[in-house]
């Protein structure tokens, strides 16, 4: 092996570990430790806390908060902690923390971060900047090397020093060190600014627009930072952290199984008396008046039990992008975006068909819109000008006083005002598929595969009877001034809103030719008094907007009733979520539309469960929006294929969600977004703190704390509950290494209500054990080496 | 439950809140009910030698009292759950408290007094979360930058005072015949000091651009209220800086400053940084109205950036966007086009000149009315170059527009010039010399450079402007505490 090709083997093995950094346009809640996953979750964040210098678990304060709130039940801890042979109080163990946590923090003065950073931000700028950095297009390195000789920030620099490509340049720079410590160095160095290595991760997987034209990689990274390391004369190879003292660590971990214990008993236990409380009054039969079909999101649990309260209504539980794997192309816009999740390809596009009969709606929103994009850009020209933006702030300045008066008084006006002309296509555009690339690009897709979606959706919900409305809701977010927006929009749909799919599928449903064939050939017969409907949940004010125009007269009827009920629940779902008893709509409007809130809504915060089974498992519950639904019936799906589906698609992205909002929440500077009170948009994507620096990697703070202190999302690694026979889940999960890995490295739990078993909870166990649920306590046991290491306490 | 009480407390503003926002707006009305009630001779009143009121310092009162509410409103649903939110406000408070105060100050330890505690709030604003180490160096930083001008400003008034015998600003105004030259000059010169440190303008920008460490709406008042403080500095001096004959040097410092900083704008890539290159940049502007002699115009100019720059920055997260990489726009213009575009910027400085007074003599109002031609003329190439804009719009609509942006910028500078009759020299337009037409000139450069986008194949000139345009390193990721 040649020295050039040993130094790339170990940037490959370096950048194993780097979590995605999402950009904030289409913002995805991932996993920040997803290169990590493949350890045991107390393992991996052990390590990635030397790198990184993160927390890996909850502090003090938040346990201390969870005990006293009883979220943490004190005998399920207690034995735990006995188990151990921890026989101190609780309170004993929270003041160790806490003293713990007391030491001070490591001072790493770096000028190498700040001379990167600059960089970086000034290299991967997606049009902030109307100057961008010369020579982008030769890539990172190339480009910075053009322009290193006049940075006199890194003291006088010659160019003849530099050689022609990354590669030579690492070379040169770890020609003093052994190849032995190639890896340490680069991780460590890739570690030193997580957001933006992230950052590349993300432009190198998703191969961005930006990524062909200026392209990055982190080679280039390294070969920069390393040779500014040099030249500034500090060593390449870092000081690894210890991470603090490995006893607390554990004990901490011991902390969170508690507190995952006292919520699953309590799950389970809810879910045992919902079933007896549901068989005793089981007596419906009769068709429900309109069928709706939400996103398995946390926030549908509340709309749906609304919404099934409003009237003789049945809601069902499906991925957000209902089963389109698809691009969106918005209308009008360059912009594709991609609608289904990240971890799925996108071999079929959306657009939108304009109707001709609705010609001249389509012809004034051209207009419009064409007329707005040339007003932003001469906007944008007098204000960069010299001396134009001068004479402009002069003029125009009057104009921003009102503004301020405006925004500050009357939002909801200057909201209307402001987007006056602003219309939304979907009143003249029908939703077209057609495929995405390749040779037939932009071609009607096949009959089959039409049907093929829409019939995959009816099996994986275990769809029956159908009544004579059925929604299709997808859900967005719709906020002000919020430059975290898209990671409050659909999950499933890669951080958009989901309502594009639910109007595709609506429209395929509808198709004479799909229903004939799902007739025939899969023995699916739907009524022709049937009608499906795309609509939109909006997740900030609870409204439900629904794209009927063209939904024929004979329906408007029972229409007109939906829509009442839908304003019915939407005044007591956003009641019960904003907790005041009067003006709960007008309430949910203000945050959805004032410049300075910066938490207009929850997003899924507090999430902790995955419940896969029919509505009738939960049908009396109030969920308190902490549980993703998807609905499944086991009795009609006994190849368990519909099943493969769930656990292959929605549970692995409940998993990234979930996993997400507990690091961000445990660390929120290193893995989240910190305040955003001091917020910094950069480059259009993304956003910095303060004066810059690293890039943020994830959710803020007002997204999952109530205070600076206190906290609303709870920390816990998510539980899955399957309603299904168990032998045919352990089957699936052979089939499936990633789910089996995620499992016994207790990245996530499972447990499964065994429908061959009088519906026992039977809890997953490494290594395909399963363990019957005891009453009430957990059947946790540790290992021996880890008792060992507790003794210390 | 402690946490159930702190949602439903998420829901409605704080006990401070709804008592000092009516409190502030009350202050604002106050003194938009005086202005109006005097308007056309604003009386003097006096309190004793400290503070003296007048219509100026009502202008400013009314101003600083509307930013402090619009900031506090927003302040109060922004900051929830903030630890320091309760000290946030407070000082939001006391900041304008002392700007108030140090506009209507007489006596001159009161003046040096208001004017370092302006600051002195101002740092611990930048500086309000105290466990963020980059913050606090910041904070350190702008303190710093605020004490030595302060110093400036003392050794600047002492000076007055020393050779004078008198303590009071409008005393030593008075006899300012008295002191010798050389002295003037040098007070003078330090009041210029500690107006271009507080405006932030070259060679001492660089605490402004390090000063993102302070929440967004502290961010709004500090570039609404507090920066633009030369301006109102050198408008209470003007007759000092007449005296010592400083004009010609306080427009080329102003020039200069607008020139690098209107560049390096271009290539910020954030948000809050790139309105901190604009803000010095339009403070260049207001320092050069300063040494045209147009001090009122320098009011009226922050008054109205103020309303600019606060809006941009409580909206500055709305920048988050999917776009794709784009060429520059090429520049073309045809022979019509430039008969037409020289037209309507000749017909806007004209207007601009007849409504507001500026500029018909030969004079330095010249300069400004060069300025809004260059800005019409701008409009106009734009919009006729713009093929998605309806015929009648640009017929019709955009000299519509241009006359109605004119005619307001016009009311409000005759309102304030109305308003500030009793100062002294606020408005002396003076000699035009080659310098004002040099810098003409080198605007017109300036202006073509960027038209035509050659600045973008100059690379040690993008390098420069970018580390020109950094933070103080210790501000930026120095110790990872965010």
């Amino acid at each position: 092996m040649t020295k050039q090709e040993q130094i790339l083997v170990c940037v490959g093995a370096a950048s194993q570990r780097i979590g995605t950094t999402w950009p904030l346009y289409s913002f995805v809640t991932s996993n920040p430790l997803s290169g990590y996953e493949k350890l045991p979750f107390e393992d991996a964040v052990k390590e990635a806390a030397g790198f990184l210098k993160s927390n890996s678990y909850p502090s003090a304060a938040i346990y201390r908060q969870a005990f006293q709130n009883n979220d943490i039940d004190k005998p399920v801890l207690s034995k735990i902690l006995q188990e151990q042979k921890l026989s101190k109080t609780p309170e004993a163990y929270l003041d160790m923390m806490e003293k713990d946590e007391q030491q001070p923090p490591n001072k790493t003065n770096s000028k190498v971060d700040v001379i990167m950073a600059k960089w970086l931000a000034a290299f991967m700028d997606e049009g902030l900047a109307e100057w961008q950095m010369p020579n982008k297009e030769k890539g990172f390195y190339a480009a910075w090397k053009a322009l290193a000789v006049y940075d006199k920030d890194m003291g006088s620099l010659s160019l003849k020093q530099l050689p022609q490509t990354s590669i030579e340049a690492l070379e040169l720079v770890l020609s003093a060190y052994n190849e032995i410590s190639y890896t340490t160095i680069f991780s460590a160095h890739i570690a030193a600014l997580p957001g933006w290595t992230g950052y590349i991760k993300h432009r190198i997987d998703t191969n961005s627009i930006w990524q062909q034209h200026f392209p990055i990689d982190i080679e280039d990274y390294l070969a920069v930072r390393l040779t500014i390391a040099n030249q500034l004369g500090t060593p390449l190879e870092m000081a690894t952290e210890t991470v603090g003292d490995g006893s607390i660590l554990k004990l901490k971990h011991l902390w969170l199984k508690a507190w995952e214990v006292t919520f699953q008993n309590k799950l389970v236990a809810d879910l045992k008396q919902n079933n007896i409380s549901f068989n005793a009054t089981k007596e419906k039969n009769t068709l429900p008046d309109a069928q709706l079909v939400f996103c398995i999101d946390t926030r549908s649990e509340l709309i749906r039990r609304h919404v099934e309260a409003s009237g003789n209504y049945e809601t069902y539980g499906y991925a957000g992008f209902f089963g389109i794997a698809a691009d969106y192309q918005h209308y009008q816009e360059d912009i594709s975006i991609k609608s289904c999740p990240p971890i799925v390809g996108s071999p079929y596009k959306i657009t939108e068909n304009p109707n001709e009969e609705l010609a001249q709606q389509d012809a004034n929103f051209k207009a419009e819109k064409k007329r707005s994009k040339a007003n932003a850009h001469i906007l944008k020209r007098l204000k960069n000008m010299l001396p134009s933006s001068f004479g402009f702030v002069e003029g125009a300045g009057a104009f921003y006083g009102l503004s301020l008066v405006a925004q500050s008084f009357a939002p909801g006006a200057y909201f209307k005002i402001k987007n006056r002309n602003k219309r939304n296509y979907e009143s003249f555009c029908d939703t077209v598929i057609s495929y995405n690339g390749g040779e037939q690009d932009k071609e009607d897709i096949a009959l089959e595969e039409k049907v093929a979606i829409v019939k995959s959706g009816f099996d994986l919900m275990g769809w029956n009877d159908f009544a004579p409305l059925v929604l299709f809701a997808g859900h967005g977010s719709h906020t002000a001034n919020n430059p975290f927006g898209s990671s409050l929009d659909c999950g499933a749909c890669a951080a958009s809103p989901g309502r594009h799919n639910a109007r595709l599928l609506a429209t395929l449903a509808n198709d004479k030719q799909v229903r004939a064939v799902l007739k025939a050939t899969h023995q699916i017969d739907i009524p022709k008094g049937t009608v499906f409907i795309g609509a939109e949940h909006n997740t900030t004010t609870d409204e439900i907007v629904i794209f009927d125009a063209g939904v024929l007269n004979s329906h408007k009827e029972q229409l007109k009733t939906l829509k009442k009920n839908l304003n019915k629940a939407r005044e007591t779902a956003t009641s019960e979520r904003l907790m005041v008893v009067s003006g709960s709509v007008e309430l949910a409007i203000k945050k959805s539309q004032n410049w300075a809130e910066t938490r207009p809504e929850w997003g899924l915060a507090k999430n902790a469960a995955f419940i896969v089974g029919s509505r009738d498992l939960t049908a009396s519950m109030n969920l308190n929006g902490r549980c993703f639904m998807h609905s499944y019936n086991w009795k009609s799906d006994p190849e368990g294929s519909a099943l493969t589906g769930i656990m292959g698609g929605p549970m692995v992205v409940t998993q990234w969600i979930n996993n997400h909002y507990y690091f961000t929440t445990v660390d929120n500077e290193k893995f989240g977004g910190g305040s955003k009170i001091t917020h910094n948009v950069t480059g259009q994507f993304g956003v910095v703190q303060g004066n810059g620096g690293d890039l943020k990697m994830g959710l803020p703070l007002q997204s999952l704390k109530a205070s600076d202190t206190e906290m609303y999302h709870q920390p816990l690694r998510l539980t899955t509950i399957i309603h299904a026979p168990l032998g045919r889940v352990e089957l699936i999960l052979r089939k499936n290494k990633h789910l089996v890995t995620l499992l016994d490295n207790e990245w996530m739990y499972l447990k499964v209500i065994d429908s061959n078993d009088s519906n026992d909870f039977k809890t997953y166990k490494k290594n395909y054990n399963w363990s019957r649920d005891a009453k009430s306590t957990s059947d946790y046991s540790l290992e021996k080496t880890d008792a060992l290491e507790l003794k210390a306490l | 439950m402690p946490i159930t009480n702190h949602l439903e407390n998420l829901n409605k503003s704080s006990p401070l809140s709804q008592f000092l926002i009516p409190l502030t707006w009350l202050m604002f009305l106050g003194s938009t009910a005086l202005m109006v009630y005097y308007f056309v001779d604003f009386p003097t009143w006096s309190v004793g030698d400290l503070f003296q009121i007048n219509g100026f310092s009502i202008v400013i009162w009314t101003v600083v009292a509307f930013f402090s509410a619009i900031v506090q409103m927003y302040a109060t649903n922004y900051m929830k759950g903030f630890k320091n939110k309760r000290s946030f406000l407070l000082y939001c408070l006391a900041f304008s408290f002392s700007v108030m105060l140090f506009v209507i100050s007489n006596n001159i330890i009161l003046m040096v007094f208001f004017w370092l505690l302006m600051g002195l709030i101002m740092a611990q604003l930048i500086g309000i979360d105290s466990e963020w180490k980059e913050a606090q160096h910041a904070s350190k930083f702008a303190r710093l930058n605020y004490v030595v001008g302060s110093l400036f400003l003392a050794m600047a008034l002492g000076l007055l005072a020393f050779s004078t015998g008198m303590y009071t600003k409008n005393e030593i105004l008075v006899n300012l015949d008295t002191v010798p030259q050389w002295m003037s000059t040098v007070a003078a010169l330090c009041i210029i000091v500690a107006a271009i440190i507080q405006s932030a303008i070259f060679p001492f920008h660089r605490w402004l651009l390090s000063a993102m460490t302070s929440p967004t709406p502290a961010s709004a008042l500090m570039h609404a209220g507090f920066v633009n403080g030369a301006g109102i500095l050198l408008t209470l001096f003007a007759p000092l800086l007449f005296k010592a004959n400083v004009l010609l040097l306080i427009f080329i410092i102003g020039g200069v400053t607008a020139i690098i900083a209107q560049f390096s704008k271009l290539l910020q890539v954030n948000v809050k940084q790139k309105l901190a290159c604009s803000t010095i940049a339009q403070m260049s502007f207001m320092v050069m109205q300063c040494g045209l002699g147009f001090f009122t115009a320098a009011i009226t100019h922050l008054i109205l950036h103020g309303f600019y720059k606060a809006y941009l920055f409580l909206s500055a997260g709305e920048e988050i966007k999917n776009s794709l990489p784009k060429k520059p726009d090429a520049f073309v213009i045809k022979p019509l086009q430039v008969i037409i575009i020289t037209t309507s910027a000749v017909l806007g400085g004209l207007i601009f000149g007849y409504i507001t007074g500026k500029g018909l003599g030969l004079d330095s109002g010249l300069f400004l009315i060069f300025i809004v031609a260059i800005s019409v003329g701008q409009v106009v190439y734009n919009i006729l170059n713009q093929a998605n804009i309806p015929t009648a719009q640009k017929l019709f609509v955009t000299p519509l527009m241009i006359v109605a942006s004119i005619g307001i910028y016009a009311l409000v500078f005759n309102g304030v010039t109305i308003l500030m009759h009793d100062m002294p020299m606020a408005s002396m337009p003076i000699v035009l010399t080659p310098v004002h037409i040099v810098f003409g000139v080198i605007f017109l450069i300036g202006f073509y450079m960027m038209l035509s986008g050659t600045y973008r194949k100059i690379p040690w000139l993008y390098v420069k402007l970018m580390n020109i345009s950094q933070p103080i390193s210790k501000s930026i990721v120095s110790f990872k505490t965010k």
